[in-house]
């Protein structure tokens, strides 16, 4: 600006006014911005954006049918996209759902401190924002958010192991080894602190043993969720730590896929199947258990997940209040985001049957 | 077998009937014959970009029929090849000048690339070897055939090429420019191979800028003149010798082959004492051995040597060590030692060194000419680092026109050149750079005959001017008719030093060829 | 038809790879019912890809040089978890956050510079190395975790030019910015004709250098108008500024300094760069350690975007910019490409995914699409070769880097009639 001279800034200056007075600009502040959707509601054909992370699991992917079926079906434009790309594509495609006009953002982010910018600008162009399964952190530009309990589920899969070892290794103790998820996906460390919530006193104790010694978050992640690298870290620790007649009894796993992982590796190995938990009802994995090899799931009907996001799309929709029944444990590193929590259910060889007597996929396969 | 008849008399091998090939606008070839007897050797001569190239190229099917126009009648048939393979299969085959041998294969493995003797679709080596050394011994090759290429210097790998295209049942075939990396010996055995294949019945077509070689071996000559046919001249009938191809080459005679010139020697100015380097790779081999020399102001020297005697490798070494590990050595510059540890330094030094080979040393061939001319000197036209691209232009147009480059602009990319204008850009980036001392290793090398004549009065520009001009190269002649004195080097070292007025081709070939120093 | 060859320098294939842009948003904005040519997603686009422009500006020249680089995701995220982390542990200020960034990146740079250039080992390997290398301490060092960046410096990835002067229903410093680049370029696009013509070189009609100029201009005010009248509070966004600037500076550096001559040089023929004096050395060092400069800033461009710092920021961002300059034209050999032709290539790319997106093709398909216009351009440009004409590639330097040099049109106009002499 220094070298512009009098002239030109003169010039510039008039070039501005004039094009003011042309009246061409931008519309003035807040038509739309900022305003509260969920009082007011929104145009029953509107857009929703559904943002998905990549797509690993049978869970996303039947995640990404039921949303694209339900939303439909009540009437709105459903706009559902994996980001398999990563973080910045999941940025790109969130922006680019604004763009669209979308009324209701639902964010299954694949790392929920990421998102800050994209959400504020979301909000800004007047969108509401859920956090779906994954909390959404620090950020204020989140409204809801509506998962499982996901230190309940961490509580049953410990117990669960324990369980299983109980009935199938006969007394203690028992030798075990612990698998996280994601470090980027903050539900992984809940997942792990909820199962180490019931763990930690039997290691204490000195009834569970981790035969690697690897029983920190840090030490047991899984890169990505990826098997791959499940699998590998297995391989390890069974060739390392487990050589000879040495038995492995017990595998804590974040969820099925991960536990499949760590199946194939012991067997691998030539070692003798140990209690494996799981999550997310795969069915793959709801096969093994039948069979009596993996020893546990954790059923979170993501059906029941979708439904109730889809029933708050509609509840928004009408400017009704939305229902939530924690007000309190959220807390985002900003503010304390209202949730709306469902019930997960421990599934083992016991009651496979009743769990999955309505599902469509897996009651057949359960007969 | 039976000797064919050669001469006149035979019947036609090949006919090429007004051929016409245009590039993009412009006519590469138009209406050009080329009528070839059975059994002759048949030289095609032309200045580069004549179309020599072009024809050879339709008539060996890289420019597939139909994108030319004219007939090809090969042993009394219209042939329409799609390309090189439908050529081959009618028994013509093309050498290039560029060989197309991998170096990491052996001889063998190269002989038979493409075309490997199976049994049961598995290469039956012991079969290839029978043949290889069948072949081998018909192209006088005594190496065996397991040698990798790499290790076989240019000439030999020639007469590998050779051998592959025998092994391809050649009837026609064609050399571009056989001999032009080739030492005097290497091309004598060459020369002849061919005249012995010519005995089997094997029909040659020669390309050559060599007229001494023509003369020395063609039966016939056609002539080629900005991409029109002009003559085929009949070397035992016609009387031909060099003078009277020139003539049909240019249109003109060149009274003579070199400028008139008259020296204006004046103090030494440039010396280089004891100077010893090694290999780069193998320490205990010297490149150059206790090697002496000096220049004056406005003087011509020749360095005379055969191929791998070390020429390159002085000059190399000397020009800010780009070449070997220097052991030892002074150089002397204006009565000052001076140190010159890489190319920059001996650039500000005042030295100039234009490459032997043009192609992979000399030029950056994405560069179009004014980026070529001020390549060496670049901080001349950029003050504060900045190219000033209107200087630039200057620059370029100023040598463009000294130098008469033909080019329709200095903004053509050099690739786009011919050798001649290639190297007149080359010497022009050098002549930008101001040099005291100017170093040309093989500058005429793949010029033709026109242009060289050019080169030659550049050079003695230069030494007009007051430079020292040092010039490297295979060609005797060359180095007698533009050298005030000569060097002649052998195995690394310089084994003596020959006025201009005493130079005898003979004389210089023996100090080229002994490394004791005559007294 | 005569006029719209003479106006696009004899040749109308020499605009091709930005006619391909241009047909693409043109393409998409009717697909989208005018949603791509809006404010909003304007900036979306360049918030959204600026980093792997960035990226790619260090790239071309890397790949000029007869290089590749694959570790810049790497160091992109390892300088972004280092920065994050200093910033909150240190307290360190923004700018010195990012100064010390850039100063990491330099040194990372200078790491892998001395392996390629004074040992020699080929830059694929040598990168390959730093991809993983450089991953792993970004997980090391961050323990796996995202950490976030305060407000000031999330400016840098998701800021706006401040509002200022009277309310006029634009952003004034964008409004300004734009006026002065079309003032800016009128005057070098005549000053440069005039010139020119002094030295006696031939010039395109003056009709032409008008209606090209006009041309330029009315593309850059209507940008200037898009971004200017954005939501309030927007304007020409951060990264975008920095962006422009970075392809302005090194357009510059590659085309016309001594330096940029050297890299064309070493990539172009080595050993013919060393017999004239270049240090290829030292070149190759310097590209090296400029693409990890590069890198570093386009992560730390990314963390404030994303408000945070992230274990797997980066991944496969190199195969972005690496498709981004050889869609732009350059070799794989080297020697060949231009900053200008890689931000276009970058951009078709961006535009492609923006556009996909928008109409809610999923990223299956948007990978599938964005692999076949990789193939389907290098092709093209591979074709033309063969076939004698000047690529895209070579249009696109010339047509670009010469526009206020109008005799470049001329020797167009007469390259024509050269034959490729054999």
């Amino acid at each position: 600006m220094k070298i512009m001279g009098k002239a030109t800034k003169f010039a510039a200056v008039t070039a501005i006014a004039a094009l003011a007075l042309t009246g061409c600009g931008r519309q003035d502040a807040n038509t739309d911005a900022g305003a509260e959707s969920s009082a007011a509601g929104f145009d029953q054909g509107a857009t929703i954006g559904v943002a998905l992370p990549q797509k690993t699991s049978e869970n996303w992917v039947l995640a990404e049918n039921l949303f694209n079926k339900d939303l439909k079906d009540a009437g709105f434009k459903a706009d559902v996209q994996f980001a398999n790309g990563g973080v910045a594509e999941q940025q790109n495609q969130i922006n680019a759902m604004i763009t669209k006009g979308a009324k209701v953002i639902i964010v299954g982010a694949i790392d929920g401190k990421q998102l800050g910018n994209q959400l504020k600008a979301a909000k800004e162009a007047g969108a509401t924002i859920i956090a779906y399964d994954r909390l959404l952190l620090n950020t204020k530009d989140v409204d809801y958010y509506v998962a499982y309990d996901n230190f309940k589920v961490g509580q049953l899969q410990g117990q669960a192991l324990l369980d299983g070892l109980k009935e199938k290794k006969g007394n203690g103790p028992y030798s075990i080894e612990l698998l996280a998820g994601s470090p980027d996906d903050a539900n992984a460390k809940v997942f792990f602190d909820g199962a180490m919530d019931v763990l930690q006193p039997k290691i204490d104790d000195g009834t569970l043993k981790v035969g690697s010694g690897q029983k920190t978050f840090e030490q047991a992640v899984t890169q990505g969720w990826k098997a791959e690298n499940a699998q590998k870290r297995m391989d390890t620790i069974l060739t390392g730590n487990y050589s000879g007649s040495k038995k492995l009894d017990g595998i804590l796993s974040p969820n099925d896929t991960l536990a499949r992982a760590a199946l194939t590796s012991v067997k691998a190995a030539g070692k003798e199947t140990p209690i494996v938990t799981g999550q997310d009802s795969e069915v793959e994995s709801v096969k093994s258990i039948m069979k009596g090899v993996q020893y546990s799931t954790i059923n979170k009907d993501t059906r029941a997940l979708v439904e109730h996001a889809t029933s708050m799309v509609k509840d928004l929709q009408q400017g009704k209040e939305l229902e939530v029944n924690d007000t309190e444990s959220y807390d985002n590193g900003v503010k304390t985001v209202p949730a709306y929590l469902l019930e997960p259910q421990i599934v083992t060889k016991a009651n496979v049957k009743e769990a999955y007597v309505n599902d469509p996929v897996l009651g057949p396969i359960t007969k | 077998m039976q000797t064919p008849p050669t001469g006149h008399q035979s019947p036609l091998i090949l006919e090429m009937r007004s051929i016409t090939k245009e590039f993009p606008g412009v006519k590469a070839l138009a209406d050009v014959n080329l009528a070839v007897r059975a059994g002759e050797i048949h030289a095609i001569c032309g200045e580069n970009g004549a179309g020599k190239s072009t024809l050879m190229k339709v008539l060996s099917g890289v420019y597939p029929h139909g994108t030319y126009t004219g007939d090809i009648y090969f042993q009394g048939a219209v042939q329409s090849f799609r390309d090189i393979n439908a050529s081959e299969q009618a028994g013509i085959v093309i050498i290039h000048q560029e060989l197309a041998l991998i170096p990491e294969l052996s001889i063998m493995e190269n002989i038979f690339l493409g075309n490997e003797p199976t049994r049961f679709g598995i290469i039956d080596w012991a079969a290839a070897r029978v043949r290889a050394m069948e072949l081998l011994a018909r192209v006088g090759l005594a190496d065996s055939p397991d040698t990798p290429i790499k290790e076989i210097g240019v000439g030999k790998q020639q007469l590998v090429e050779i051998a592959k295209a025998l092994n391809k049942s050649v009837k026609l075939l064609i050399l571009d420019e056989p001999t032009a990396a080739l030492n005097e010996s290497d091309s004598q055995h060459l020369l002849d191979l061919i005249r012995g294949l010519k005995g089997k019945g094997i029909t040659s077509i020669m390309i050559s800028h060599k007229l001494n070689e023509i003369e020395q071996v063609a039966d016939s000559i056609t002539i080629l003149r900005d991409g029109e046919s002009i003559e085929t001249l009949d070397v035992a009938n016609d009387g031909v010798n060099e003078d009277r191809i020139i003539k049909g080459m240019v249109g003109r005679t060149l009274e003579s082959r070199f400028p008139d010139h008259t020296p204006q020697i004046g103090e030494k100015f440039f010396e280089v004492n004891h100077w010893n380097v090694a290999h780069p790779q193998i320490p205990d081999r010297m490149v150059c051995k206790d090697s002496s020399f000096f220049v004056r102001r406005g003087e011509i020297v020749g360095f005379a040597g055969l191929m791998g005697a070390g020429r390159t490798e002085l000059a190399r070494s000397i020009f800010g060590r780009s070449y070997g590990k220097f052991v030892s050595g002074t150089i002397t510059l204006n009565g000052q030692d001076i140190v010159l540890r890489n190319v920059a330094q001996a650039i500000d030094a005042g030295l100039g060194y234009v490459t032997e080979d043009r192609k992979t040393l000399g030029l950056n061939l994405l560069d179009d000419i004014k980026a070529t001319t001020v390549a060496a000197n670049l901080k001349e036209i950029s003050p504060r680092s900045i190219v000033d691209r209107n200087r630039e232009f200057e620059v370029a147009e100023h040598y463009r026109k000294t130098l008469r480059t033909k080019t329709p602009s200095v903004e053509e990319g050099v690739n786009k050149l011919s050798g001649g204008n290639q190297q007149k850009v080359v010497l022009a980036k050098w002549m930008f750079t101001q040099p005291d001392l100017l170093i040309l290793d093989e500058p005429t090398r793949g010029i033709d005959v026109g242009a060289k004549f050019e080169i030659y009065g550049i050079i003695q520009e230069l030494a007009n001017q007051g430079k020292g001009v040092i010039v490297i190269s295979s060609e005797l002649p060359e180095l007698l008719g533009l050298s005030d004195r000569i060097y002649t080097i052998f195995e690394g070292a310089v084994t003596g030093v020959v006025d201009k007025s005493e130079a005898t081709p003979e004389h210089l070939m023996r100090l080229m060829t002994s490394s004791r120093v005559p007294a | 038809m005569n006029a719209i060859k003479q106006l696009f320098g004899g040749n109308t294939r020499q605009f091709g790879m930005i006619f391909a842009l241009v047909a693409l948003v043109v393409f998409f904005q009717i697909m989208t019912e005018g949603v791509t040519l809006t404010s909003g997603n304007l900036m979306n686009l360049l918030n959204g890809n600026a980093y792997i422009l960035i990226l790619a500006i260090g790239m071309v020249l890397v790949i000029i040089a007869g290089h590749i680089d694959l570790s810049v995701g790497s160091i992109a995220a390892f300088v972004g978890i280092t920065v994050a982390l200093a910033i909150r542990d240190w307290d360190l200020p923004w700018w010195a956050g990012v100064l010390l960034g850039l100063a990491l990146g330099a040194v990372i740079g200078a790491w892998q510079g001395f392996w390629v250039a004074y040992i020699g080992i080929p830059a694929f390997i040598v990168t390959l190395a730093g991809m993983m290398l450089f991953r792993g301490l970004n997980q090391f060092v961050g323990k796996s975790n995202t950490i976030p960046v305060p407000e000031d410096f999330q400016y840098l990835g998701a800021g706006y030019l401040p509002e200022i002067g009277p309310n006029t229903g634009y952003n004034n410093l964008t409004v300004l910015l734009g006026l002065a680049t079309v003032a800016l370029v009128v005057t070098m696009g005549l000053r440069g004709r005039a010139k020119a013509a002094r030295l006696g070189a031939v010039v395109a009609p003056m009709w032409v250098q008008a209606t090209k100029l006009a041309l330029i201009s009315a593309a850059i005010l209507y940008a200037t108008y898009l971004f200017a009248t954005g939501r309030p509070g927007t304007s020409l966004p951060i990264p975008g500024i920095i962006l422009i600037g970075l392809v302005l500076f090194y357009g510059f550096i590659s085309s016309r300094t001594v330096i940029g001559r050297h890299i064309y040089a070493v990539g172009g023929n080595r050993h013919a760069a060393e017999l004239s004096g270049v240090r290829s050395k030292k070149v190759n060092f310097m590209v090296m350690m400029n693409m990890a400069i590069l890198a570093g800033l386009a992560g730390m461009i990314f963390v404030g975007r994303s408000t945070a710092s992230g274990p797997s920021d980066g991944m496969m961002w190199e195969l972005d910019a690496i498709a981004a300059v050889f869609i732009g034209g350059a070799a794989v050999t080297g020697g060949v490409g231009t900053v200008v032709g890689s931000i276009i290539g970058g951009l078709v790319m961006a535009v492609l995914n923006n556009g996909l997106q928008l109409l809610g093709v999923g990223a299956d398909a948007t990978q599938i699409i964005k692999g076949l216009v990789l193939l389907a351009a290098v092709a093209f440009d591979v074709y033309n070769k063969s076939q004698g004409k000047p690529s895209i590639t070579g249009m696109l330097s010339r047509g670009l880097l010469t526009k206020n040099k109008p005799q470049a049109e001329a020797v167009e106009a007469a390259e024509d009639k050269i034959p490729t002499r054999a």
